[in-house]
């Protein structure tokens, strides 16, 4: 058997995505400054050997913002996307599996999620119960979860028919039994890209809610914040939207990569 | 003739249902706040004869039921009551904000059009040469940004090159339609760059899965080439998919308008919204969010319709492949 | 009527594909006369689409061609460029495919499908060209033939979409139609009369037919000459009638036999059942069908009436029946998957097998054959300690004749016919009392199928399994079952010992389905039934 080549979608995400979780183990570790201690002395320095990516409008260090936002982005992200995905699964599989009334409640609730453009949603549930971490996590999860709902329902309905269910039901196989183990390991191994490029929407969303200050709360930095807090500055500290921006985008390319990588597998 | 008739009627109460669950979800919202609305709304310091005149103003003596049902009744009669905030109608409030956010969300729906369509069809002509590399590497950049990090990093390079691009400076379509597109037509851009990038890869998949159709085969045994077959019988197929498509990209730049009126300080509804967060002011909030997304309804019922009309096979089967 | 001059001839073609080594096409030569009917046979995978394919220029991207000429009313056409080649398309030859359900453009109507055959080659009115598609609706059989013109491919059967491609196809007359397969996915009596269609209009229009197919058995009494192709090469030729009934080459004679399923050479034996034995299956007025609904009201479309029929213990029962006769619902009726709208049918649960047709669909991508031979005892809660266990997969792997190491496999690593055996392994892990098997063979190449066939007698014999074979294939009926049930329009209207309905049929349908495979096929039965 030949040796199968590694797509290089996997090798470039990959490198990608790694800068992102060495950032956040750094920030984990509390290796540098910290990302809050205010500094009149330094404020708006450009990058140098003792400030990596220079300084903001308080004098923070950029670089250790960075480093902490990383890490409330990667947790938002998958956190936020588990949410996604636990009620999606639910749904799809038992819209897909029972059809009928219940397909039809199931996807209607679905479709009137999805139409509250973009975050919209999530905007109105942090604006009513006040943003928060865990508000931010569980409304953008919910915003979510109907797009991972018709992905399965439309993987369940296509198995569902396949002969080797209709032979577990002769073999007299219980529902529930077949929609877990019969039909869930199929199901799950089609919606692996959608799991993938979900982190990366939910990343979008979630620095969106923050740059206009209804995602991560100060004194927590995030990417978002911090680039809205840079906006005042853009022509005397470019730096300071540049390394954000960068590390945003590398992260989302990565899981990007990995999606395009999965389905060139495929 | 009798199909078409149930099908549409089915539809209509589709739209209705869905209509009745958004409005329930957007009312459920700013009733079940935790605490009390009034205290919420007053502040800790409010005395409980000022609690009990804007709790009577509200109507929040009366029961939830009733309450629903007046809201809804306001809204489906474009009269939500006053902003506490502004103290205008909500409803004029938004109309005024209007030009601003459709004009950029419809703007960027035309720029990916436009520029989605050609290179998908260029890049799905030979796939895996030269042209295909080049916009796909493209696409998948630009589908990496979010747009006001583009928002912010044009408005860095036009300042810093161009000088001033009419950042800032937002101009009526009443007084100069030209002033007024020319304005929005850099946030359009932002806002639209990864939703080309989606709808390229979007159309571009579905092409090159229609080409490998039988039908495209039997065309070409019948001697007509390249592009014919392309114009006459791919594009037209893959359309109807990339009709809901389109639609769901439509949501996502209205989405996406609302925050980057923000970055180049556009007086839209994004903006209007999040002053109405900032002062707690959820008429207006649950007005704003309310008919944006009774929009989208309308748009997602237009698009199936559509469909249903460009595909005959959708017709005898009831709206379902 | 054959004229003496070639309207084809193919010298020397050779053909790769640049990924792979071996070579597709390696020199083969052969011509058509005008007016001739030539049947190209052999297996899937043995180039007889690609040599289809190079006639048009239509070969894939990656292939290539690395040696000589195809040429055609005394042109190369390996020479022209893709423009003087597009002219030939459509207008000199004609070609029409396998799949007709998705050969037409599903968007546009008939007569927009049709259309661009004339706009393409013609320069004709509007006026001229409804009335050219009109006529050639008639010809190839359509009565209302406006009505057929506004209508679109999905309103159509599959007979009818190809009766429509064959419309495209012979519009401008051409010289030379290539037919790949193109009943191969049609029942019996629809792919008889789309061949009949075929011959009249080769002898009407003096068109020239390459005839591709994968079955040595039809082509009979359609070609006129016939060549046997095997990995890229042809290993004969000859008279269609030589070739069927006398057949020199060894290839040949096996292709014929697997195609025919002769008994005799096959081998198969069967348990004969005692008439007072007990049932394995009972089904009486049984009435059935599917509910479709939108939630808001529900449609009842009954499609079983009435039914009754039983399967004695060890009898194999075969089940026969154009598409759309209701053996599927049947089936699923049987099985317990719909539920009767009245009737009964004996308690079939644990003790019932079934065999799909389609062997990549039939086991679990997500697990191993171990896993797949241990669920009928899970799902049934038979208790059994893992030596045991394994013991039993291992018994049941060996009667299917499979080797216990693949065990530890998953179904992407096994071929079609193991993954039919696996399924069947499955089966017999309850030790059921009947195994119904539905359409076993027609997703499988003749030789696997034979001994999926073979198999199944096996089982019979060995254990006294009660079959119910599922088919519209009168051949495989007539070689494999002792009794037979003839389905029509929701109903049993026949049945008896095979031998005795398939040659002395009472009912218009099974005569209609005899007649459909004998002129088909040209089986050695064919004189004793002309001559009832």
């Amino acid at each position: 058997m030949p040796k199968k080549k590694i797509s290089p979608y996997y090798i470039v995400g990959g490198a990608f995505l790694a800068v992102i979780i060495i950032a956040c183990i750094l920030s984990l570790l509390g290796v540098g400054p910290s990302p809050l201690k205010t500094n009149s002395a330094d404020k708006l320095l450009p990058p140098s050997a003792s400030h990596l990516m220079g300084t903001d409008n308080m004098g923070r260090d950029l670089f250790a913002r960075v480093l902490s936002a990383s890490k409330y982005t990667l947790l938002i992200s998958v956190a936020g996307v588990s949410v996604a995905l636990v009620l999606g699964t639910i749904a799809g599989m038992l819209a897909g599996y029972f059809g009928g009334i219940w397909d039809r409640i199931i996807m209607l609730l679905g479709n009137s999620i999805m139409c509250f453009p973009g975050i919209l949603l999530a905007l109105m549930a942090v604006a009513v119960w006040g943003p928060s971490l865990f508000n931010v996590i569980w409304a953008l999860g919910l915003v979510f979860a109907p797009t991972f709902a018709r992905v399965y329902r439309t993987e369940v309905i296509k198995i569902k028919e396949r002969d080797y269910i209709l032979n577990a039901k002769i073999l007299g196989v219980k529902p529930l039994r077949i929609i877990a183990v019969h039909i869930f390991p199929n199901a799950f191994t089609q919606i692996i890209p959608a799991v993938v490029i979900g982190l990366a929407n939910m990343t979008l969303s979630e620095s969106a809610m923050s740059y206009i200050g209804l995602g991560v709360q100060p004194p927590k930095a995030s990417y978002g914040k911090i680039l809205s807090d840079a906006q005042s500055y853009i022509s005397t500290a470019p730096w300071l939207i540049i390394f954000p921006s960068l590390m945003l985008v590398i992260y989302i390319l990565g899981l990007y990569f990995i999606s395009e990588g999965i389905r060139g597998d495929r | 003739m009798k199909e078409r008739v149930t099908y549409i009627l089915s539809r209509v109460l589709e739209l209705v249902i869905t209509l009745l669950i958004v409005s329930l979800l957007t009312f459920a919202a700013f009733s079940i706040i935790p605490g009390d609305t009034a205290s919420v709304l007053l502040g800790i310091n409010a005395s409980p004869a000022q609690l009990e005149a804007l709790r009577e103003k509200l109507g929040l003596n009366d029961p939830l039921w009733y309450r629903y049902l007046s809201w809804l009744k306001g809204a489906f009669t474009g009269d939500l009551g006053d902003s506490t905030a502004f103290g205008k109608p909500v409803a004029e409030l938004i109309v005024s904000r209007l030009p601003v956010t459709f004009g950029l969300s419809f703007l960027s729906l035309i720029l990916v059009l436009v520029i989605s369509y050609p290179s998908a069809v260029i890049s799905s002509g030979k796939p895996g040469k030269f042209w295909d590399q080049f916009f796909s590497v493209i696409g998948h950049v630009s589908f990496a940004i979010p747009p006001f990090v583009l928002s912010l990093i044009s408005i860095l390079v036009t300042s810093k090159i161009f000088g001033y691009f009419g950042v800032g400076k937002y101009v009526e379509p009443s007084k100069d339609f030209f002033g007024y597109v020319y304005c929005l037509l850099l946030p359009a851009f932002c806002v639209a760059v990864p939703k080309i990038a989606m709808a390229f890869k979007f159309l571009r998949a579905s092409i090159l899965t229609e080409k490998n159709n039988d039908y495209v085969r039997t065309s070409k045994s019948r001697g007509l080439s390249n592009i014919k077959i392309m114009f006459r019988h791919i594009l037209p197929n893959s359309n109807v998919s990339a009709i809901t498509a389109l639609s769901i990209i439509l949501s996502d730049l209205l989405g996406g308008s609302l925050i980057v009126e923000q970055v180049f300080n556009l007086p839209g509804l994004g903006r209007l919204l999040l002053q109405a967060i900032g002062r707690r002011d959820f008429p207006l909030i649950s007005g704003i969010v309310f008919y944006l997304a009774a929009m989208m309804v309308i748009v997602y019922f237009l698009a199936d319709i559509l469909m249903n009309l460009c595909d005959p096979r959708l017709r005898k089967n009831g709206g379902n492949i | 009527m054959i004229y003496a001059d070639y309207i084809l001839e193919v010298k020397d073609l050779s053909l790769d594909f640049k990924s792979e080594g071996d070579k597709i096409l390696n020199n083969i030569s052969f011509n058509i006369r005008k007016g001739e009917i030539l049947g190209l046979i052999g297996n899937s995978g043995c180039g007889k689409s690609m040599t289809a394919l190079s006639i048009l220029g239509l070969l894939p991207k990656d292939a290539r061609i690395l040696s000589g000429q195809v040429v055609f009313d005394k042109n190369d056409l390996l020479e022209k460029t893709d423009r003087q080649m597009r002219e030939v398309r459509g207008k000199d030859i004609g070609m029409i495919f396998q799949e007709p359900y998705t050969a037409l453009d599903p968007l546009k109507t008939v007569y927009k499908n049709l259309e661009e055959v004339l706009t393409e080659h013609e320069d004709l009115t509007r006026e001229v060209r409804r009335e050219m598609i009109g006529k050639m609706l008639e010809r190839v059989g359509f009565e209302n033939t406006g009505d057929i013109m506004k209508r679109y491919p999905h309103e159509l059967s599959g007979g009818q979409r190809q009766r429509v491609l064959i419309a495209g196809a012979c519009l401008l007359k051409p010289k030379l139609m290539i037919a790949d397969e193109p009943t191969s996915s049609l029942d019996t009596v629809t792919s008889m009369s789309i061949l009949e269609l075929i011959k009249s209009l080769c002898a009407e229009l003096r068109m020239s037919v390459l005839f591709i197919s994968h079955d040595l058995s039809i082509v009979g009494n359609f070609c006129d000459r016939v060549l046997v192709m095997k990995k890229g090469n042809i290993v004969d030729s000859g008279n269609a009638f030589d070739l069927l009934y006398n057949p020199q080459n060894p290839y040949t004679a096996e292709l014929l036999s697997n195609s025919r399923l002769d008994p005799k050479q096959l081998d198969l034996e069967f348990n004969k059942p005692s008439f007072s034995s007990e049932c394995a299956l009972k089904v009486t007025d049984l009435c059935a069908g599917y509910t479709s609904g939108n939630g808001f009201r529900k449609e009842r479309k009954e499609i079983i009436h009435n039914l009754s029929f039983k399967i004695l213990k060890g009898e194999v029962v075969g089940l026969i029946g154009s598409s759309g006769c209701g053996k599927t619902t049947l089936t699923r009726a049987i099985c317990g998957l719909i539920r009767p709208y009245s009737g009964t049918v004996t308690d079939t649960k644990g003790k019932l097998g079934v065999v799909f047709q389609d062997p990549i669909m039939c086991l679990n991508p997500a697990h191993t054959v171990m896993w797949h031979l241990a669920e009928p005892l899970r799902a049934n809660k038979i208790k059994m300690s893992k030596d045991e266990l394994k013991k039993a997969a291992v018994d049941a792997l060996v009667s299917v004749g499979l080797d216990e190491n693949i065990l530890g496999r998953h179904p992407s690593q096994l071929s079609g016919g193991q993954r039919q055996r696996v399924a069947i392994a499955m089966c017999l892990m309850l030790n059921p009392s009947l195994i119904i098997a539905d359409e076993p063979l027609s997703a499988l190449d003749t030789s696997s199928g034979a001994r999926i066939l073979k198999l199944l007698s096996q089982i019979n014999k060995e254990r006294g399994t009660s079959i119910l074979l599922i088919s519209h294939n009168l051949r495989v009926v007539r070689a494999a079952t002792t009794y037979v049930l003839v389905m029509d329009n929701g109903n049993i209207v026949e049945d008896g010992p095979t031998k005795n309905v398939l040659s002395h049929p009472k009912t218009e349908v099974t005569k209609k389905l005899l007649l459909a495979e004998t002129t088909l096929h040209m089986n050695p039965d064919r004189q004793q039934f002309m001559t009832e």
